[in-house]
């Protein structure tokens, strides 16, 4: 899964995005509103990690902007502002959520894995699908009942096209849930990742689309 | 005791009232006395015309054989006599009333058998005609003409009132309008009154007041975004410390807890750092209220012993400017509050020269070489500077720099002008000539 996280305060910032990082989500940050602006709209996230009070532009008009783009990217609001009127505009604005500076990590992260999992369309915490079973809140996999033991980049693979079967994501899809800025892709490395969870969970579970992508079948 | 008027509306109306009211009845007292002053005159012209139309005479004898007419038709108001000037009677027109013979000519009064009469006698052609009148009857025919001259005054007085009453309603509407316009405020409603509309004498009342509202909003608003401000900044390394924590907490191995170590190190300096900033603004701004004398002080020396402190932590060229000629830069301040100004400047300019740049601290005595009146202190440096628009809001508490690393307080340069307000003086914020960054500077009164 890959996050935008927009923190304008340097400290903060560096210890978040290594908090998320040792949580195996693919992390990008940026440090003002136009910066966080232009990475929205030219890479897809699979969630926003939002301040508000930002330079150069004010993160509730990065909201807006968003919105107005009928950008469906799920945004959870994490500041200082703590005044009613100031949260009620953060979610009338277009948030899925808000979260008060000083916040508990633990909490964040259960905020972070409710909204993708209601962005997938499901609102069960363990995702269940013909045996294989994932749970994103312990990190757990098994296959009829057998623990299975996932590499982080096997389960970034996996998570997406678990969560929403019947869906095709392609390669490239696929590899911006596995890296942020900060690495380097290797051309074939979905092929390679995909070819271990064949071989840790079946061979039937995820199916190749020719000139497509992957998906997990319906049942 | 009756309680003072103080509604311009129960006042106006009370006197306007009063006043009508006065006027109505000195008028219909006048109109009384003009009315029967205007009877005497028509009741005397009319005597007088009897009298005269009775000159002809009567032929003599004509009147011996003619019977009196019975009393009960002698009802009349004038009574006519005619007598010759032997005395003898020759008409009467009522018998009840036989008036004394010898009246004198012209207008009398003559009392005759219990009844008041004015009579009017006139001799001519060797008769003597006299026409007299009842005093009674004329005062009351006199009277009621009077009254119905005064009648109508009074009763147009009371209608004069309601108009008046609600004239003065009407005027003083406006006053009304604006009344309700502020009752029906909510407490956080600063907006201007709409000044349209408006009568000569409210409309400067209204707009002063409305230029009140606007310092009144002005000022509510700046205070609003501190405290917005204040929150954000004091939450931020709170935010950073706990997460730090956390991070510490997770750290799995040697070098990441190491590293996070050093993080919470860091969150924990810049947290000290905010407070004791916040204390010396404090402090700056309660010494203003305390207004301790300033004494006499060698400025250069200060400069530079704070910048010998900055230089030793920075990488970039700092060096004073001071004359060097022996020309006194000695100012009347407080040197603590000073060496705090100059130091906040400083560490600012140190922060956004950028590497290997360069930073100039300045004293410059302006006026005569020998006795000058002033001291300019002047920091610059090689950095970007601040664009013009922001350099009002640069002295503002927590303002930062936009795109900035937000690792300051950003109170440095609202805790120098606070020392400069100490001072009676302001920070001027421009751009160095000669190094292109940020010039601040402050002009301090010379020491005598």
């Amino acid at each position: 899964m890959r996050l935008l996280l927009v923190e304008d305060d340097t400290m903060i910032g560096e210890t978040v995005l290594d908090l998320l990082r040792a949580e195996h989500y693919a992390v990008d940050w940026v440090r003002d509103g136009d910066a966080a602006d232009t990475a929205l709209r030219t890479q897809s996230y699979d969630l926003v990690l939002l301040d508000l009070g930002l330079p150069r532009r004010d993160g509730l008009t990065v909201l807006r902007d968003l919105r107005a783009r009928r950008e469906r990217v799920p945004v959870l609001i994490a500041t200082a502002r703590d005044a009613l009127s100031q949260r009620v505009e953060g979610l009338d604005a277009g948030a899925d959520d808000y979260v008060l500076k000083p916040y508990e990590l633990d909490e964040l992260l259960a905020r972070i894995r409710a909204l993708l999992r209601r962005s997938a369309g499901r609102a069960e915490p363990v995702y269940d699908h013909q045996g294989v079973s994932i749970n994103p809140a312990t990190r757990e996999a098994s296959v009829h009942g057998e623990p299975v033991v996932l590499s982080a980049r096997e389960w970034a693979v996996l998570e997406p096209l678990l969560a929403r079967p019947g869906l095709v994501l392609s390669r490239a899809q696929l590899e911006e849930k596995l890296y942020d800025w900060k690495n380097e892709i290797s051309s074939n490395a979905v092929e390679v990742y995909i070819h271990g969870l064949r071989k840790k969970l079946g061979a039937d579970l995820i199916r190749n689309v020719r000139g497509v992508g992957y998906m997990v079948p319906k049942q | 005791m009756l309680r003072p008027l103080t509604s311009l509306r129960a006042r106006l109306l009370w006197f306007v009232l009063l006043a009508i009211l006065a006027t109505a009845l000195l008028q219909a007292a006048l109109a009384l006395r003009a009315a029967r002053a205007e009877a005497d005159t028509i009741f005397d012209y009319h005597m007088q015309q009897v009298a005269q139309s009775l000159r002809a005479g009567l032929p003599q004898g004509l009147a011996t054989g003619v019977l009196p007419l019975p009393p009960e038709e002698q009802d009349f108001d004038f009574v006519v006599q005619i007598w010759t000037l032997d005395g003898t009677l020759i008409f009467q027109s009522a018998s009840r009333a036989e008036l004394p013979p010898r009246a004198v000519l012209g207008f009398a009064e003559v009392d005759a058998h219990g009844t008041q009469y004015r009579v009017y006698s006139v001799l001519t052609r060797g008769l003597v005609i006299q026409v007299a009148q009842d005093m009674a009857v004329r005062e009351r025919m006199a009277s009621e003409l009077a009254l119905r001259t005064a009648v109508p005054i009074l009763l147009l007085a009371p209608m004069l009132m309601l108009l008046v009453g609600w004239l003065v309603g009407a005027s003083l509407a406006p006053v009304n309008r604006v009344r309700q316009q502020l009752a029906a405020r909510t407490a956080d409603d600063l907006t201007a009154v709409a000044e349209t509309a408006l009568p000569d004498e409210l409309q400067p009342l209204v707009h002063e007041f409305n230029g009140l509202l606007q310092r009144l909003s002005l000022a509510f608003e700046a205070q609003q975004r501190f405290v917005a401000d204040a929150a954000h900044e004091l939450r931020s390394p709170l935010a950073a410390l706990k997460l730090q924590v956390q991070g510490l907490r997770r750290a799995g191995d040697e070098a990441t807890r190491e590293r996070a170590l050093q993080r919470l190190d860091a969150g924990i300096d810049r947290a000290t750092r905010l407070i004791e900033q916040l204390l010396v603004l404090a402090r700056q701004q309660a010494r203003q209220a305390e207004g301790a004398p300033a004494q006499p002080l060698a400025l250069d020396e200060l400069a530079r012993q704070v910048v010998a402190e900055a230089v030793a932590a920075s990488g970039a060229d700092v060096g004073v400017d001071a004359p060097a000629d022996g020309r006194p830069a000695r100012v009347m301040g407080h040197p603590e509050a000073l060496r705090i100004l100059l130091r906040n400047l400083l560490e600012n300019a140190l922060k956004y020269a950028p590497p290997g740049g360069r930073v100039d601290v300045r004293v410059q005595p302006a006026g005569p070489a020998d006795s000058p009146a002033a001291v300019w202190l002047s920091v610059e440096d090689s950095g970007s500077g601040i664009p013009e628009g922001e350099r009002e809001r640069a002295l503002d508490r927590f303002y930062r720099l936009p795109g900035t690393p937000s690792t300051g307080s950003g109170l440095g340069l609202a805790i120098a002008q606070a020392v400069a307000a100490l001072h009676g003086t302001h920070l001027q914020l421009d751009t160095s000539p000669a190094l292109g960054g940020l010039r601040v500077r402050v002009c301090l009164p010379a020491a005598a």
